[in-house]
């Protein structure tokens, strides 16, 4: 694709202070970008976990610092939070000899559309997808969070593809409810994608319960949240009900996040001048 | 290139280094070694390979909770961790220790501007702009509670620079905090919440 020896890769992530799995897939996508050499150093850095926002520039060696938001939407952290902490003056920064470019959220990027896909098909092998309903789950409520229209967009572009019987938007929070997901399909298969960047307590145990595919039992993240995943396919309400794993947990992200250094540099270009 | 944390890391351990945190650090005949510093003498102690698997031993403690903050002194004993060369041993700190090998040499070459609490809670939006009720009492109280749990040496105050020396063992590589953490800043938010809610 590129190789960028001289510059330096940080991927933005949220992170937890409750559970490993938050950083997790940041942390995986940095250490295949890094066993690749694309880049000539590659870090992570996290609002609620170590390396910092604050901290991670003092980790980096090269002048020329590409920054890659591994957020699934716009909004209050790549707009606000991250510049903020990373002081950032816009998509290119200046800064005592260093050059940093403020890269696009992964969520941005085209390729998510069959990202999804992908995951889909996997969770439900063999399956036909003319018979079955495909969710798309957001998280939706969120304040200034515009993971709901992204999660609204990625629908209507598969829904274009024309793969599916159905596909579908649904939220934790607010209408239409994925607790309702035997309302609003009508086939026999039934395939939910969450659309977040990790599993969590939301993948975890939220929307699991919302499903109906498995109790309130406060302390399941910590104690391998994963296991909901391994009951495919679930059989209620009537129909074949399959469940993924976060979309952001994908391997393929890796790829996503070079695309938004790519995107970066067709817009701004690759080889501004860091200031001396 | 201006700067080089790795070569830094590597002169530092030839002239002596040995220590970080809760780690030591040992030549080994296939490159370094890192184990828990209480490990040491041990024969007894499971090998682990490769900067990678630094990732899964600093994660969780001996109870087998996560551990957010990877400064607090309870990282996992009876193992050892075996790595080629200084690259690998660079990378394996940053997950044992994250940044604090970049953070020294950032100090180191005057480049570590600490930051005073009241400026951090200061530039807070959201859910923690509320922590600039933080009063200087509370924040005393948190410091010193919070912060006990850190093995950072920490390099602000509430309202003014600490001119304390940092206090580290011999061939200790110094673990810096140059402002406050967002775990901090996150406990700050409930004791102002549970202040108000008592008022």
């Amino acid at each position: 694709m590129f190789s960028k020896p001289d510059s330096a890769l940080v991927i933005i992530g949220h992170g937890s202070t409750v559970n490993p799995d938050s950083s997790a897939p940041t942390f995986d996508h940095a250490a295949v970008l890094r066993a690749r050499e694309v880049f000539g150093e590659v870090h992570s850095a996290f609002w609620k976990e170590e390396p910092s926002y604050r901290q991670v520039l003092h980790m980096i060696d090269r002048d020329d610092i590409y920054v890659v938001p591994n957020f699934i939407s716009e909004g209050y952290f790549t707009k606000t939070v991250i510049p903020r902490e990373l002081e950032l003056d816009g998509p290119v920064t200046r800064r005592g000899g260093r050059t940093i470019k403020y890269c696009e959220p992964v969520g941005n990027d085209a390729r998510m559309t069959d990202l999804l896909l992908r995951r889909a098909a996997e969770i439900a092998p063999g399956v036909d997808p003319a018979q079955t309903s495909l969710f798309i789950v957001g998280h939706g409520t969120n304040l200034n969070d515009n993971s709901a229209a992204a999660a609204k967009r990625e629908v209507e572009r598969i829904a274009a593809r024309g793969l599916y019987a159905e596909v579908r938007n649904a939220y934790m929070e607010e209408e239409p409810l994925i607790a309702k997901w035997d309302e609003y399909s009508t086939q026999p298969n039934v395939v939910v994608v969450p659309f977040f960047i990790s599993d969590g307590l939301h993948s975890y145990e939220d929307i699991p319960v919302l499903l109906g595919i498995a109790s309130e039992s406060p302390g399941a993240v910590s104690t391998g949240g994963a296991e909901v995943f391994k009951g495919n396919p679930y059989h209620l309400r009537g129909r074949t009900l399959f469940y993924a794993s976060a979309i952001g947990t994908e391997p393929l992200f890796a790829e996503v996040i070079l695309e938004q250094v790519a995107a970066f540099d067709a817009t701004h270009g690759a080889a501004e001048p860091s200031a001396r | 290139m201006s700067r080089d944390v790795t070569k830094t890391l590597a002169d530092w351990l030839a002239a002596g280094g040995e220590r970080i945190g809760q780690i030591l650090l040992q030549r080994d005949a296939n490159g370094w070694e890192l184990r828990h510093a209480e490990d040491a003498g041990r024969t007894d102690l499971s090998g682990e390979v490769g900067a990678e698997a630094a990732r899964g031993l600093a994660n969780l403690d001996a109870a087998g909770a996560f551990r957010p903050l990877k400064t607090a002194p309870n990282l996992t004993r009876g193992w050892r961790l075996v790595l080629p060369d200084v690259a690998a041993v660079r990378r394996a700190l940053d997950y044992f220790y994250p940044a604090m090998t970049g953070v020294w040499l950032s100090h180191m070459r005057g480049q570590l501007v600490p930051v005073v609490l009241r400026e951090t809670l200061g530039r807070q939006t959201g859910m923690y702009r509320v922590t600039q009720k933080l009063t200087d009492p509370q924040a005393r109280e948190l410091i010193d509670t919070v912060c006990a749990g850190c093995l950072k040496h920490r390099l602000w105050e509430i309202a003014a620079l600490n001119q304390q020396a940092p206090v580290f063992p011999v061939n200790s590589l110094p673990l810096l905090c140059h402002e406050a953490c967002n775990l901090l800043v996150a406990k700050a938010r409930e004791v102002v919440k549970k202040a108000e809610s008592a008022a």
